[in-house]
């Protein structure tokens, strides 16, 4: 269990969520309500199923808080601090340059280094040719795996360098070599 | 067709079904060779600290869908490989646990207890031996329970259960995995019924799709796979990488000459062999229940060893004893684990999850008691398959006592993997599986909101195992309640009709309120562990 404190803000978040839920959103975002009737017949509408479960959190995170508000006053750190939000910073910031660079490597390179004039190609159409169907996973692979290695160990060493685009090859033998059908990012989206 | 007849049906389908390539003029099976793979794959896993028999079985699932598509051929082949990754990862996790002191998986921490110091006393080798000869035992006696008990509580419950029923019945479940599962019945609860209010997003019967806010984005639904892996798996990557920042520490490893005579002597394997069975007895009466996981039983199975022990080595002094109670125990987990899935359709644990996943991506095998309706006129493809799924963990059960404990052996080497190093390979690899499967960008932004869910549950100690049931289980739940809603003709008080129905929500609200009440502390690490997990 966690210290007190922070079981009675999970269960007002949770009992505030569930009502505004029940009340607000299902109604709403829902076509027909928990029980209709239809040519003289009674159904359950779509509401139900949401509704009940919305209202489901809120009593459950009622009896939580009252249970927690039972019990004694415990002093424990709470589950986020400064370090998570630092760390967090540093991995999004990593995981999100991964992924843009996963995201345009292969078309930026095409564009800069690939066939021009008459023979010139969309990403498209080479999406699963070599080099360019690696060209996206491979950088922003590395750039996920080194980045979030390096971030770990608090240091940028060459063993890991090579030990991520290692690891990078086994995926493409396992996932690319053996199949035609399978598209690496972000070669499907293209 | 008889019963007989359904069995070798299903055995056919397994060892001469489409073969793989030909040997000699001979075809390999294809589903064969899949157990095969799926179970050396799992050893190499369950052997490498981090990895565990969930993590493999989630990340191959894309891949396999990928490879075999979407047509009932793929059911063996692919439920085979994820048969054959459960097997292996239960028998891999005890190598880092008894070479190095650090547990494969989690229910492998009681195997250090006497594992680590046989090893230091250099019998690593008689160590090893012990687990795999428990391990082995206990699961193949699970299995056979298994064989036993799921056709004929499958009859019962779709003989005996109309709609009420069964809705009643799923909730039950719910309720019980929600109690159980984690240190608090309400948050698992909480867990249980947002898994339900998820699943709801963009389904339904209208045709307008629910709780979209009418965005694109959200009007085909919250992808099934994609929000398993994100929370079960991305989620506690997460979680792994906060702690290893915050950690960031080496631990050497010790190598420790090992001498002396290292095989297991028929006389041992007899001497081990009450533990063994009292074990496998623990273990699989555990197993059968939802929710609770293999560390119990292997707590509970080491604590009942211990009391018949009168050896002159104590439990925890580095026994073999106490290597096989512990063994034994958490291994039969694994075969009885699929009682609930295949006679109710309710997945018990993790592994569990991921054959249904499998089965309800592929479509033609519906987990659940309608699969074994001996049907004499007509054959009844589902419970060929489910006798084709036997075949697979017989067939994993005569791999393991041929060739595992050799595979074990060499698989020390993965211990040695870091953590910080090995985690991030897990990430990509976990994100390409799910592309490969969506060939979509948005599939990760779904990965990572769910990854995050995942994260945010670890730590505030909401257990996830509710989510993802309740997610999982969310549509049959739904569908149940509308047909018996319909058939008692509108009557609000639909589900309290029948004398059974009552009966299983009154035991659910018994279970939840029994858990609810304050716990005595744990006895030892392990079980606080899951408890808080």
């Amino acid at each position: 269990m966690l210290d007190r404190k922070t079981e009675i803000w999970v269960a007002l978040i949770c009992l505030l969520a569930g009502l505004l839920t029940a009340i607000l959103w299902v109604p709403f975002d829902s076509e027909t309500p928990p029980i209709y009737d239809f040519r003289r017949q009674t159904y359950i509408g779509d509401a139900m199923l949401p509704m009940v479960a919305a209202l489901g959190i809120a009593v459950c995170a009622l009896v939580h808080l009252l249970l927690s508000w039972r019990r004694k006053v415990t002093e424990a750190d709470g589950p986020f601090d400064k370090l998570t939000a630092a760390f967090f910073l540093c991995l999004f910031a990593i995981i999100i340059a991964a992924f843009v660079v996963m995201y345009w490597a292969g078309p930026v390179a095409l564009a800069l280094f690939g066939p021009s004039g008459e023979e010139a190609a969309t990403y498209r159409q080479m999406r699963s040719t070599v080099p360019w169907k690696y060209i996206g996973f491979v950088s922003g692979g590395f750039i996920l795996v080194f980045g979030i290695t390096s971030l770990l160990e608090g240091s940028m060493r060459w063993k890991r360098a090579l030990s991520s685009i290692l690891a990078i090859v086994v995926l493409i033998v396992i996932f690319d070599l053996p199949f035609d059908t399978i598209l690496l990012p972000p070669n499907g989206d293209f | 067709m008889s019963v007989l007849e359904y069995v070798w049906a299903g055995v056919l389908a397994v060892i001469a079904g489409p073969a793989a390539f030909e040997i000699f003029g001979l075809g390999v099976p294809i589903t064969v060779l899949m157990v095969f793979g799926g179970f050396v794959i799992g050893i190499v896993g369950g052997a490498t600290p981090g990895l565990a028999g969930p993590f493999l079985m989630a990340v191959s699932l894309p891949i396999l869908l990928s490879i075999f598509g979407f047509t009932p051929d793929a059911l063996l082949p692919v439920l085979g490989f994820l048969v054959g990754v459960m097997k292996g990862a239960t028998v891999g996790g005890a190598v880092p646990a008894i070479l190095f002191n650090t547990p494969g998986t989690p229910d492998a921490m009681l195997t250090t207890f006497d594992g680590y110091p046989m090893a230091q006393k250099g019998q690593a080798g008689k160590a090893l031996r012990t687990a795999h000869f428990a391990s082995v035992s206990g699961d193949t006696f699970s299995d056979i329970v298994l064989f036993t008990c799921a056709p004929f509580l499958a009859i019962a419950v779709e003989a005996y259960l109309g709609f009420g029923e069964k809705a009643a019945l799923i909730l039950l479940s719910l309720a019980f995995v929600a109690a159980v599962v984690g240190a608090s019945p309400m948050k698992g609860m909480i867990a249980a019924f947002f898994g339900l209010f998820v699943a709801a997003i963009a389904t339904g019967e209208d045709s307008y799709p629910r709780l979209t806010f009418e965005t694109d984005f959200l009007a085909n639904g919250v992808p099934l796979i994609t929000a398993v892996l994100g929370v079960l798996i991305l989620g506690e990557v997460l979680y792994a990488f906060e702690q290893m920042w915050r950690d960031r520490r080496v631990e050497k490893i010790k190598e420790v000459q090992q001498e002396g005579d290292q095989r297991l002597t028929w006389a041992e394997r007899k001497r081990l062999f009450p533990y063994i069975s009292v074990s496998a007895l623990i273990g699989t009466g555990i197993g059968a229940l939802p929710g609770i996981g293999s560390t119990l039983a292997a707590t509970l199975g080491y604590a009942t060893g211990d009391r018949m022990h009168k050896g002159p080595v104590k439990f925890g002094d580095g026994t073999p004893e106490g290597v096989a109670a512990t063994e034994a125990a958490n291994s039969s987990v694994s075969g009885a684990n699929l009682i609930p899935v295949l006679s109710l359709g309710i997945p018990g644990n993790v592994g569990a999850v991921f054959l249904i996943l499998a089965a309800e991506s592929i479509g033609g095998f519906n987990p659940g008691p309608g699969v074994f309706r001996f049907t004499t006129s007509e054959v009844n493809p589902e419970l060929v398959i489910a006798f084709g799924l036997f075949t697979a963990m017989m067939l994993a059960n005569i791999m393991n006592w041929i060739i595992g404990g050799r595979i074990m052996a060499a698989c020390g080497v993965m211990s040695r993997i870091p953590k910080q190093v090995l985690l991030p390979i897990v990430l990509l690899l976990t994100l390409t599986a799910i592309y490969v499967q969506e060939t979509d960008f948005n599939a990760f932004y779904f990965a990572f909101a769910f990854a995050i869910l995942g994260y945010l549950m670890r730590k505030l100690k909401v257990p996830t195992l509710p989510f993802v049931i309740a997610f999982i289980l969310a549509g049959n739940l739904e569908t149940s309640i509308r047909q018996a809603f319909a058939v008692s003709g509108g009557d609000s008080w639909f589900l309290f009709k029948s004398p059974l129905s009552i009966l299983f929500l009154l035991i659910a609200v018994g279970v939840i309120i029994f858990f609810s009440r304050p716990k005595k502390p744990a006895a030892n690490k392990a079980i606080a562990a899951e408890r808080d997990s």
